[in-house]
C-alpha cells in the first residue's frame, strides 16, 4: 500500500552547501556595492564637470584667446595647442613605439637586450610624468633658454612611448605562430610577414593602443609645465611656449576670478568630452570592425 | 614546371615509363634532427616518390612532423633546432645552410593543421604568395588566382566574394584556400601536416579527393594521425615510432602485410 512517495535522504540540504551560499552571497554583495561607489564616483565627477562647464561654454570660450581677468579671454588658443602638442608627441611617439614593441615581440625574443628594453619600458609606464617634465627641462629647455611647443611634444611623446611598446607587443603575441609560419613556407621574407601579415591581424589593437596613449598624453599638466610652459596668446610656433588646455586649467583655477574659474571648468569638460570621445571611438568604431 | 630530379638511379626515368618504380623527387638518408640537445629523428633514410601521396603515420611525438619540417626547413626559424644528414631535392642536398629558404619554399610548399588564411581578401590570399616570386599582369594573376581556385573546387563558391575576406569562409574551405594558396606558387612539392585535423567529415573528404587530383602534378607528403586516411589516400606508408623510421613501404601492402610487429601492432590500433 505505498502510495506515498517518500524521499530518501539524499535530497536533504548539506551544512555545507548552505554555508557556501551564505559566503557567495556575501561576495556578491560586496562586489556589488564596490561596483557601485566606483560607478558614483565617476558619475559624481562627470556630473560636477558639466554643471560647472557648461555655464562657460560659449561660443567666446572657443574662438577667443586667453586673457587678462574681465577681458572676456577663451579658450581657443589653448585648444588648438593642446591638438598641436599631442599630434606632434603621436608623430615622435607613435613610429618608435610601434618599432619598439614590434621589435619586442617579433625579433627581440626572449634575449638580454629585448628583456632589459621590455623592462625599461615597463618602468617607464609607470614613471611619474612630472619626472618626465624636469627630463625634458634639461634637456631641451635649459639649453635652449626658453620653453618651447616642441619640447612639451617630446614630454608628451616619452610618455606615450612605453604604452604604444606594451599594447603593440601584446597585440602581435596574440597572432598565431602559424600564420607567421604560413607567411614564411611561401618563401616571404621574415620583414615582409610581420608587415603584411602580423601587424596587419593586429591592426586593431595596435590602433587601439595608439589612440588610447593619446587620450592618455592629451590630459596631462606635469609635463608641459617646465616644457612647454602655457601661453596667453595665440602660438602656432612650436620653437615658442604653447598653450595647453590643462595647463590653462592649472593656471586658471582657484583663483579669485569668476571668468576665470567657469574657464577653468570649461577647459575640464572640453579636455574628458575629447578623451571620451577617442575612448568611445576605440570601443564601437574599432573594436567593433574586428569581428 | 622543371625538369625531373637527377636520382642516383639512371634507370629510374625508364622505370617511371613502365608505371612501375617512379623515380624519386626528395631522397632522405641519414637523417638526424636535434631539438637543442634532444635527438628527435634518428637516421631517416627514405625515399619520396614523385607525383605520389606518401602518407606519414606514428604515435604523437614520433618525429613525423618534425621531419616534415625538415622539407622546407620550417625548423631554421628556430635557434637550436639542427639537422643532420642529406635530403636531396632537385640535386641540391636541401640542409645546405647556404641554401635560398625562400626558393626552396617556392619549390616545396606547405599546408599546416589549422587553415591560417591571412587576414586580407580570398583573392589577395593567393596573390600574396605569387608576388613573391613572380611579377605577374593583373590579367595574368586573375587567371592564376581562378585557376588555382577551380583545382582546389572552390571557384564556384566563392567566385562572386574574392574582394571579401579569407576569414569569413569554413573551415574546410579556408584549408582549400591554403592548399590553393600553396599550390599557386608552382611548388613540385606539398608538404600537408594533418590537414584535415580540425576538420569536419564532409571537409575532410573532399580534402581527400583533392589529393588525388593534386597528384598528378605534385609530389605530396602528408602528416596523418588517421590510419583511414593514409589508407585511402596515400601510395607509400611511412610508420615512425620514437624517431626511428620502422617501415616504408607501398600503402596497400602496409595495411595488409606489414612487415614489422610494431607496425601491425599500431595500424590495428593495439598502441599510439
Amino acid at each position: 500500500m505505498s502510495g506515498t512517495v517518500t524521499k530518501s535522504n539524499g535530497w536533504a540540504k548539506s551544512p555545507v552547501a548552505a554555508r557556501r551560499r551564505a559566503i557567495d552571497l556575501v561576495a556578491t554583495g560586496l562586489s556589488f556595492v564596490a561596483t557601485a561607489i566606483a560607478i558614483l564616483m565617476l558619475a559624481s565627477i562627470l556630473w560636477t564637470l558639466v554643471s560647472n562647464g557648461i555655464a562657460g561654454l560659449s561660443v567666446v570660450a572657443l574662438i577667443r584667446p586667453m586673457g587678462p581677468p574681465g577681458s572676456h579671454g577663451g579658450l581657443a588658443n589653448a585648444i588648438v595647442g593642446s591638438v598641436i602638442q599631442t599630434v606632434v608627441a603621436l608623430l615622435m611617439g607613435a613610429p618608435i613605439g610601434l618599432c619598439c614593441g614590434i621589435y619586442l615581440s617579433e625579433y627581440g625574443g626572449k634575449g638580454r637586450f629585448a628583456s632589459t628594453v621590455r623592462f625599461v619600458s615597463d618602468v617607464l609606464l609607470s614613471a611619474p610624468s612630472i619626472l618626465i617634465g624636469l627630463f625634458v627641462y634639461l634637456v631641451l629647455v635649459a639649453p635652449f633658454g626658453h620653453f618651447s611647443g616642441f619640447a612639451g611634444s617630446v614630454a608628451l611623446a616619452i610618455l606615450a612611448v612605453p604604452i604604444i611598446v606594451r599594447t603593440t607587443e601584446d597585440m602581435l603575441r596574440l597572432v598565431p605562430t602559424a600564420m607567421r609560419e604560413a607567411g614564411m613556407a611561401l618563401g616571404a621574407k621574415k620583414w615582409r610577414v610581420v608587415v603584411f601579415l602580423c601587424l596587419r591581424s593586429a591592426r586593431v589593437g595596435v590602433l587601439t593602443g595608439i589612440l588610447l596613449a593619446v587620450a592618455r598624453v592629451s590630459g596631462e599638466t606635469a609635463p608641459l609645465l617646465f616644457t612647454s610652459l602655457g601661453n596667453e596668446n595665440w602660438s602656432f610656433s612650436l620653437a615658442q611656449p604653447m598653450a595647453s588646455l590643462p595647463l590653462a586649467i592649472y593656471q586658471y583655477a582657484g583663483k579669485p576670478y569668476d571668468d576665470w574659474l567657469a574657464l577653468s571648468w570649461t577647459g575640464a569638460l572640453l579636455v574628458t568630452v575629447g578623451v571620451l570621445t577617442i575612448n568611445i571611438v576605440v570601443r564601437f568604431g574599432i573594436r567593433s570592425r574586428k569581428g | 614546371m622543371s625538369m625531373m630530379p637527377k636520382t642516383s638511379d639512371p634507370t629510374a626515368d625508364a622505370q617511371a615509363s613502365a608505371a612501375e618504380t617512379p623515380p624519386t623527387a626528395l631522397e632522405v638518408r641519414d637523417l638526424n634532427f636535434y631539438y637543442g640537445t634532444n635527438q628527435a629523428l634518428k637516421n631517416i633514410s627514405i625515399d619520396y616518390q614523385r607525383r605520389r601521396v606518401t602518407a606519414m603515420i606514428g604515435p604523437s611525438g614520433c618525429g613525423k612532423s618534425t621531419l616534415l619540417r625538415v622539407f622546407n626547413r620550417m625548423y631554421d626559424l628556430y635557434p637550436g633546432q639542427r639537422a643532420e644528414g642529406e635530403a636531396i631535392f632537385d640535386g641540391v642536398n636541401i640542409l645546405d645552410r647556404s641554401l635560398d629558404l625562400n626558393v626552396l619554399r617556392s619549390r616545396i610548399g606547405m599546408v599546416f593543421q589549422k587553415p591560417t588564411p591571412f587576414p586580407m581578401s580570398i583573392y589577395d590570399n593567393i596573390a600574396f604568395g605569387v608576388r613573391l616570386h613572380e611579377k605577374l599582369s593583373r590579367s595574368e594573376m586573375d587567371t592564376r588566382v581562378e585557376d588555382v581556385l577551380t583545382r582546389v573546387a572552390l571557384w564556384k563558391e566563392v567566385r562572386d566574394r574574392l574582394r571579401s575576406p579569407a576569414a569569413g569562409l569554413s573551415g574546410g574551405q579556408q584549408q582549400r584556400l591554403c592548399i590553393a594558396r600553396s599550390i599557386a606558387t608552382r611548388p613540385e612539392m606539398l608538404l600537408l601536416d594533418e590537414p584535415t585535423s580540425a576538420l569536419d567529415p564532409i571537409s575532410t573528404a573532399r580534402i581527400e579527393e583533392l589529393l588525388d587530383e593534386l597528384k598528378q602534378e605534385f609530389t605530396i607528403v602528408i602528416v596523418t594521425h588517421n590510419m583511414q586516411q593514409a589508407a585511402r589516400c596515400a601510395d607509400q606508408v611511412a610508420f615512425f615510432y620514437l624517431g626511428t623510421l620502422v617501415e616504408v613501404d607501398a600503402a596497400d601492402r602496409m595495411f595488409t602485410n606489414p612487415r614489422e610487429k610494431q607496425t601491425q601492432d599500431y595500424i590495428t590500433g593495439r598502441f599510439g
